[in-house]
């Protein structure tokens, strides 16, 4: 720490004020349905509050760089996790052909058999099983 | 030098209190070296205890859930208090300052923290051991961890509290190191063993916060029932294990980055020689570091993560054999028409080399989905990993211990016994671990009391040879403590190898209470034997 930075109050104000806004904007968007939108837009402006409380308020803006680095290294991990995680239950099943590409059993190919449900009982037009009650018949 | 010997850390100030109170970085080294010993001896004679169950097929010593118990806390012990808190705990304690010409770590106080922390964790372990025992394993997979009677709860607890003295020590350390060099000392003149502090370091406060909240939420699961892992409740089984990799393949390189380190400092120590690919060393430690981030899915191959996950993880899994394989020829290199001595320190490193190139490639056969799809859960894991944390890690540690006692302690134990019990080691190792190949390939399943008989003669076979290396490294470490005797003392200025960095050259042994009585001036860099010649000392 060889110079040390005196944030002016002024500064301080006016990020808080901004906080305050944020604050409100997210209260105010809440009120709209953006669909899949919503999560992206509370995250995004809540990353942007944090981005401005981390520069500021714990000063990584004005101090060492190597404390920024160190703040934007573990949050780089964080997306290693969350990313790699999500690469395996995004893809489960993948292996299985019938998950990419489910079976279709009205298709065409199936027209001249009777429809079964996935135990392979017979079911009706509408789908629905036909067969009541005989679980154990083999 | 007269009153220079009675100045020395171990006598002064004297009292019990002086200790437990104390601030000295080498004081807590030797206190977590203490504490580290301890548990490796409890680890070992647990690990003896299978060994004794599995000399003959069938439930002769002890019973399925006794076994279950003994290799969970086996495991547990030697991890969590033993390996990963031992190296950079005694030795990086004990060492840092001094080879930086510092007076002690950037942060004193909350280096003793740290070790009542560990003190603290490692009695909810304790207490676990007396409540009776945990049967999960040392990695507590889900759904049975959160279903088992055992005393899940406070093994976990220690484990999360024994994480933050993990995390505050690499903290302290990264800040020692930025901050505490002497004028001149500059990132490419600092020992290796620094660097691979600071990679050890980097590692443990990234990862550690992972398996912390892991075990929070494990706890919770347990305790509230809310679903984070359950499958009923909304959760994912598989989910733990990401959680719990994402920490302990890290904690790997936690395990072996310090071991790296003490190599590089006794192989030109003893070769006379200047260490060869100084930079190569350096940045392989820090790559290692990073890509032990992205692999932790070989762990997981056969847990029923998605496909393309296991794809991905076994292909960057072979990248970590990259800056691996460039430390192990730096090293044969820098031994390449040195003058080799073969002193005890240097038979541990060879050991080392040998042992751990072994771990290293068998690593390497596992990160193959396919091969370890047959080999998963087998032997041949228990057999990789002991090659890699034995064979590497804690061989690496005994050379270590043997190499800086003479520094450390102020005495020199008696070579010929230690270099007979290093070849114990070496051939006791082998010839327990070398058959649990074969015994994995062959299909024998690890964590089982008892076999088939055809597995028989090669289990029975391993069970021997263990005797000769849990004696081996019993009497290595009873022939370190032997040497304290008052009639053993050497010479303040010993400097037995001729080794050339700053805790050798520039004070005394053992060092004095505040390392250095002046702050030392830099004359030369921590490998120069082909510019200076330092001789070696020994004197009563
Ligand atoms: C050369 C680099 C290495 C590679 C490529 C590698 C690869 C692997 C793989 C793929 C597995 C999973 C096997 C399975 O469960 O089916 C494994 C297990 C393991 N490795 Fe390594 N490894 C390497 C180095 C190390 C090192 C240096 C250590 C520790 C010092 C280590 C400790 C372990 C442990 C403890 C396990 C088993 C954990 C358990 O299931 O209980 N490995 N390794
Ligand atoms: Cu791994």
């Amino acid at each position: 720490m060889s110079e040390h930075h005196i944030t002016p109050l002024k500064t301080y104000l006016v990020i808080a004020g901004a906080l305050f806004c944020l604050t409100a904007i997210t209260v105010w968007v809440s009120y709209f349905d953006f669909g899949s939108l919503n999560i992206i837009i509370a995250m995004g402006v809540a990353t942007f509050k944090a981005t401005l409380v981390a520069l500021f308020f714990m000063h990584l803006l004005w101090d060492d760089k190597k404390n920024l680095t160190m703040f934007i290294m573990s949050l780089m991990f964080l997306g290693i996790f969350i990313t790699i995680t999500l690469l395996d239950t995004g893809f489960r099943g993948g292996v299985n052909p019938e998950v990419e590409y489910p079976i279709n059993k009205r298709a065409a190919f199936y027209d001249s058999l009777p429809l079964t449900d996935t135990h392979g009982n017979p079911v009706d037009e509408h789908g629905t099983d036909s067969h009541e009650g005989d679980e154990d018949h083999h | 030098m007269a009153e220079n010997q009675k100045q020395n850390y171990l006598t002064h100030p004297k009292g019990i209190m002086s200790w437990l109170l104390t601030l000295d970085h080498k004081r807590i080294g030797l206190m977590y070296l203490f504490g580290g010993i301890i548990f490796f001896f409890l680890g070992g004679v647990l690990a003896l205890g299978m060994r004794l169950e599995l000399a003959a097929p069938g439930n002769d010593f002890m019973s399925n859930e006794t076994y279950n118990n003994v290799y969970t806390l086996h495991g547990a012990i030697m991890i969590f208090l033993f390996i990963i808190p031992a190296i950079p705990g005694a030795l990086g304690n004990m060492l840092l300052p001094l080879m930086l010409g510092a007076k002690d770590v950037a942060f004193p106080r909350l280096n003793l923290a740290s070790f009542y922390i560990y003190t603290l964790g490692a009695l909810f372990v304790v207490y676990t051991i007396i409540a009776g025992g945990v049967d999960t394993g040392w990695t507590f997979y889900t759904p049975y961890s959160t279903t088992s009677t055992s005393n899940v709860i406070p093994m976990t607890m220690g484990i999360f509290i024994i994480g933050f003295s993990s995390i505050l020590t690499g903290l302290n350390f990264i800040a020692t190191i930025h901050k505490m060099r002497i004028p001149g000392l500059t990132w490419y003149k600092l020992p290796l063993f620094v660097w691979a502090l600071y990679g050890t370091s980097l590692v443990q406060i990234t990862a550690t916060p992972v398996i912390a909240i892991t075990m929070v939420l494990l706890i919770l699961e347990r305790l509230l029932g809310i679903g984070i892992f359950d499958p009923a409740l909304g959760g994912d089984p598989v989910l733990y294990q990401h959680f719990f990799w994402f920490y302990s393949h890290p904690a790997v390189y936690i395990m072996i980055l310090p071991a790296f380190g003490i190599i590089s400092e006794i192989i030109p120590v003893h070769s006379r020689k200047k260490i060869w690919g100084y930079k190569f060393i350096a940045f392989s430690t820090l790559s290692i570091a990073f890509i032990g981030f992205l692999v932790w899915g070989h762990h997981m191959f056969t847990s029923g993560q998605s496909v393309f996950s296991q794809i991905v993880f076994s292909f960057i899994t072979y990248f970590v054999g990259i800056p691996t394989g460039v430390k192990i020829f730096s090293w044969i290199l820098t031994m390449y028409k040195g003058q080799v001595s073969f002193t005890p320190p240097m038979l541990y490193a060879l050991s080392f080399l040998f042992l751990f190139t072994i771990g290293g490639l068998t690593g390497i056969f596992l990160g193959a989905v396919a091969l370890d799809i047959h080999l998963h859960d087998t032997y041949f894991v228990v057999a990789h990993f002991h090659y890699v944390m034995q064979g590497g890690t804690i061989i690496a540690f005994l050379g270590g211990l043997h190499h800086w006692w003479p520094k450390t302690m102020g005495a020199m134990y008696n070579q010929t016994v230690a270099s007979i019990c290093c070849l114990g080691v070496f051939l006791g190792f082998n010839g327990t671990f070398f058959p649990q190949f074969l015994l994995g390939l062959r299909g024998m399943p690890r964590r089982y009391a008892t076999y088939d008989p055809q597995y028989a003669e090669l289990h029975n076979y391993s069970s021997f040879w263990s005797g000769i290396l849990g004696l081996s490294i019993f009497i290595a470490i009873m022939n370190l403590l032997w040497s304290l005797r008052k009639s053993n003392k050497l010479d303040p200025g010993t400097n037995p190898w001729g080794a050339m960095t700053l805790e050798w050259t520039h004070t005394s042994s053992p060092p004095h209470p505040h390392n250095f009585e002046e702050e030392p001036v830099l004359e030369h860099g921590p490998y120069d034997y082909d510019k200076v010649i330092v001789e070696p000392t020994f004197k009563k």
